[in-house]
């Protein structure tokens, strides 16, 4: 039961379908005219019915002012670390400092090598996304004027030359479950984004902070650079429930203050295309939050 | 692609090549090449642009030239905006040079399909002879995007042609060349027309799904202008920060241009009339190609028949309507066991009839499944934002028989009118439909749809309320002049059912049709094969 103090943040997660593109782009301002922090999108490269997530973020990137974006998250098999560390510094550049870097291992082995991607095992994929967080920060130390060398087992940069760096500290958030990518993520990550739903129940999160906190501490590093966030769904109703947002805005508020100060977790971003629940979500519940929790934290 | 030409001319769409430091010869060769390469794969060579990018500064002349060598794409190298803006300065006289050069060798302009595409061409359509402002839009069967614009909702569709005009100067062009062809011309704006007509097999259809633009004229007057092919669902979404609504019909897919030159029958239709009592005035292109503007003073007598029957007599390429002011209504989704379903259907009919003009429903019959009681859904409107208004309303309707399922809620009109499913229409087959006019629900009509239900012979039997405001219009003021009914029937089936044939008779309808010509029959215009003259109220 840990709070650690990070500021709160309320993000959507947006499906890029691409059957009406423009509806994309359209959720996305709202999402930005609700007052929210994140637009985020789940990102299947092989998947023909979505927008490709990349492409997607740098066309609404361009259609926003103030919204951050972010991949929730981005496929590493099919997407090469050197070349995306400079799509992402790119992309942070043009935004004016809008982009974060969501990161998956990859899951859908199937799909991933009938697209020409490399098969691995749920093990190896965490050891080379291991190796691509060294290459991607490694191609943003601009300042660093030796050339890039990084010798993996899955990815290999030999004497590539460094830059750009993003415009801001671009966080490296990682989607994850398990032990061995929870420690990955308190070794290396800058964020811990699991989605709810495949959460067997609300003591993963305090366990996974567990895991995260002792791995960052034998890193050398302070378990509170490393954000606790969530992909949430639930229903807006007028009747209160006994169950996790479903119920009015208030309800809503309630159980996700005592998420950011019991389990401390600081992101949390709603999985929804309808603009109606974005705006109850950034006007009503995310103010009502922090509220709640700046409440209790002056205690 | 750049580099090997001749590889290019086998596969590609284009080659380009950079000419720094690329001797004129060189360059030639290049070209050479990507023809031959082209005519080795059994291409015709001009289905492979050349692109050239050039270092600056350039001259009109050099620019000319390259033209004349292939090079339809001619690209500055620079990061100097003075160079693009000189760069740019010269197009308009490049262009006008190339222009008179083509003209004079006879040269047409425009892209070669590729062999495949052109392969699978249909007979009868001159698909060289397509008006240029048309051609880049057009799609034929080949067309990677043949698969989004070849059905509409309802049916599966295999047109030679697809013509998609942005304006009614492109629509104007649009018939003028459909005119030449021996085809069967289709149109288009929503998709949604049941009767298929608004796609066809080998033939050509013009889809006027640009023209959706939504406009408000004036808000005094709440007039406004919409192109036919936006969808009611973002029409009831465009109008409802005014505070006004149009009424239309149950579905946001549905597209203006179908339904406001047809009816409209929708979930204000006894208290706000059809979509087409909205109609204010029309632009249309007639047959000959003329733009005609038509409103009661203005082609009167056009204006009588596109309220109706628009179809018949042109395409609508702009209406003007005058929207209601509309606030919050309420909307009940009631299901009913229908077991006694002639006991029920006579009760709806009475209570509707009896009900104040705020109440229009709707109610949908399907056949009984297995081992279930037989259920009836009602979808009802009240104009009003009073709770108790619309509970003493509705209670009527939820007593007419055992309720087995209610919701209510309150809802702006865009609540009731959903957005369209986004992507193309992926309609198939041929569902065949009829509909008619009813003018009271009697006991042998109801018994007569109690055994056409039962009988299986349809998935989807509906009953929706008119009367009240639509009997408001004469019925010689409009070309749709079955006002004096009080529900309109729908029924669909699968494909080739032998109670849709032309001719058959709507069931039971001795005792109550009002079809004006043929009363005991469908009215003729509702044939999905027949054109729709004076069609009542039939749901294309
Ligand atoms: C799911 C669904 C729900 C429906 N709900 C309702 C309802 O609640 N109430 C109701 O009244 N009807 C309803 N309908 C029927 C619908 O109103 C008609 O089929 C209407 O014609 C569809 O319009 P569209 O523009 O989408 O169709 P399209 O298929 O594009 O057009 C239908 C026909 O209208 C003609 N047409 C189209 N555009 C023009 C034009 N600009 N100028 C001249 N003629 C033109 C053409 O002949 C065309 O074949 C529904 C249909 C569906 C499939």
């Amino acid at each position: 039961m840990t709070d650690y103090g990070h500021d709160l943040r309320f993000g959507s997660f947006i499906t890029p379908a691409n059957a009406a593109p423009q509806q994309v782009v359209a959720v996305t301002q709202a999402a930005e005219e609700a007052g929210l922090d994140l637009a985020t999108f789940q990102d299947h490269p092989y998947q023909p019915r979505f927008l490709d997530t990349w492409t997607l973020l740098s066309y609404v990137a361009a259609r926003t002012e103030r919204i951050h974006l972010s991949g929730n998250v981005l496929n590493l098999p099919l997407r090469p670390p050197a070349v995306l560390a400079r799509a992402a510094a790119s992309l942070d550049l043009l935004s004016g400092g809008r982009f974060e870097l969501g990161l998956g291992a990859g899951g859908f082995w199937d799909a991933i090598a009938a697209m020409g991607g490399r098969r691995l095992s749920p093990g190896q994929a965490v050891d080379a996304l291991s190796e691509a967080i060294d290459v991607i920060r490694g191609v943003w130390d601009a300042d660093n004027r030796e050339p890039l060398r990084v010798h993996g087992t899955y990815y290999q940069v030999d004497g590539a030359k460094r830059g750009p760096a993003p415009a801001h500290p671009v966080g490296i958030w990682l989607g994850a479950y398990k032990p061995r990518m929870l420690r990955l993520i308190g070794r290396k990550a800058d964020g811990w984004l699991p989605t709810l739903a495949y959460l067997d129940s609300l003591r993963d999160i305090a366990d996974g902070n567990a895991v995260i906190d002792e791995a960052a501490a034998g890193a050398g590093r302070d378990p509170r650079a490393i954000r606790r966030q969530l992909n949430v769904g639930g229903q807006f109703r007028t009747a209160s429930s006994d169950r996790l947002l479903a119920g009015p805005p208030e309800q809503w508020a309630e159980q996700l203050a005592a998420l950011a100060l019991e389990y401390g977790v600081a992101d949390f971003m709603l999985a929804s295309d309808d603009p109606q629940a974005l705006a109850v979500f950034g006007e009503q519940v995310a103010p009502a939050v922090r509220e709640l929790v700046a409440a209790e934290r002056a205690r | 692609m750049s580099g090997a030409p001749d590889l290019a001319g086998r596969v590609a769409d284009g080659w380009s090549v950079a000419l720094t430091g690329l001797a004129p010869d060189a360059r030639r060769a290049g070209l050479a090449a990507v023809d031959d390469g082209a005519r080795t794969a059994g291409r015709d060579p001009r289905e492979v642009h050349r692109l050239a990018t050039i270092g600056g500064p350039v001259s009109a002349d050099t620019l000319e030239a390259l033209a004349g060598e292939g090079f339809g794409v001619l690209v500055l190298a620079t990061a100097d905006p003075d160079e693009v803006r000189a760069f740019a300065g010269l197009v308009p006289e490049v262009r006008a040079r190339v222009a008179a050069a083509r003209a004079q060798a006879g040269v047409r302009v425009g892209t070669v399909r590729s062999a495949a595409v052109r392969a699978r061409r249909r007979p009868g359509i001159d698909y060289d002879a397509i008006p240029a402002s048309l051609a880049d839009r057009a799609v034929e069967p080949g067309d990677a995007q043949y698969g989004g614009v070849r059905s509409n909702y309802l049916r599966g569709g295999s047109p030679g042609l697809v013509l998609r005009p942005r304006t009614t100067a492109e629509v104007v062009d649009a018939l003028a060349y459909v005119r030449g062809q021996d085809v069967p011309l289709g149109v288009r704006s929503g998709g949604h027309g049941v009767s298929g007509r608004s796609t066809n097999d080998g033939g050509i259809v013009i889809d006027l799904g640009a023209l959706n633009s939504i406009e408000v004229l004036d808000e005094a007057t709440r007039r406004v202008r919409i192109g036919p092919g936006a969808r009611w669902g973002e029409v009831a979404r465009a109008l409802h920060p005014h505070g006004w609504a149009i009424t239309s019909g149950d579905y946001g897919g549905v597209g203006v241009g179908g339904l406001a030159t047809a009816g409209g029958i929708g979930f204000m239709a006894r208290e706000h009339g059809l979509t087409i009592d909205h109609v204010r005035a029309v632009e249309m292109v007639l047959a000959d190609g003329s733009v005609v503007h038509a409103d009661e003073t203005r082609h009167p007598d056009l204006f009588w028949g596109v309220r109706g029957a628009g179809s018949a007599l042109g395409i609508v390429t702009a209406f003007e309507f005058e929207a209601d002011e509309v606030g919050l209504l309420g909307f009940a989704q009631l299901t009913l066991d229908a077991s006694d379903t002639a006991g029920l259907l006579q009760a709806y009919g009475e209570v509707v009839e009896a009900a104040p003009r705020d109440v229009t429903a709707f109610l949908i019959l399907g056949p009984p499944r297995r081992g279930q009681p037989a259920v009836a859904r009602i979808m009802a409107t009240v104009d009003s934002d009073d709770p108790d208004t619309i509970i003493d309303r509705l209670q009527p309707l939820a007593d007419i028989g055992p309720l087995l399922d209610q919701q209510v809620v309150l809802t702006p009109y865009p609540g009731i009118i959903a957005l369209p499913d986004p992507g193309p229409h992926q309609g198939q087959g041929e569902p065949a439909t009829r509909s008619g006019l009813v003018e009271h629900i009697t006991p042998e009509f109801a018994q007569a749809a109690e055994r056409f239900l039962r009988s299986g012979a349809t998935y989807f039997f509906q009953f929706r309320s008119v009367g009240g405001a639509v009997a408001d219009v004469p019925p010689e003021a409009t070309a749709y002049a079955s006002r004096s009914a009080n529900f309109s029937a729908v029924a669909s089936a699968a494909a080739g059912a032998a109670w849709t044939r032309r001719g058959t008779r709507w069931p039971g309808t001795s005792a109550g049709s009002t079809g004006a010509s043929r009363p005991t029959a469908v009215p003729a215009g509702c044939s999905t094969r027949t054109r729709p003259r004076r069609c009542g109220g039939c749901a294309r």
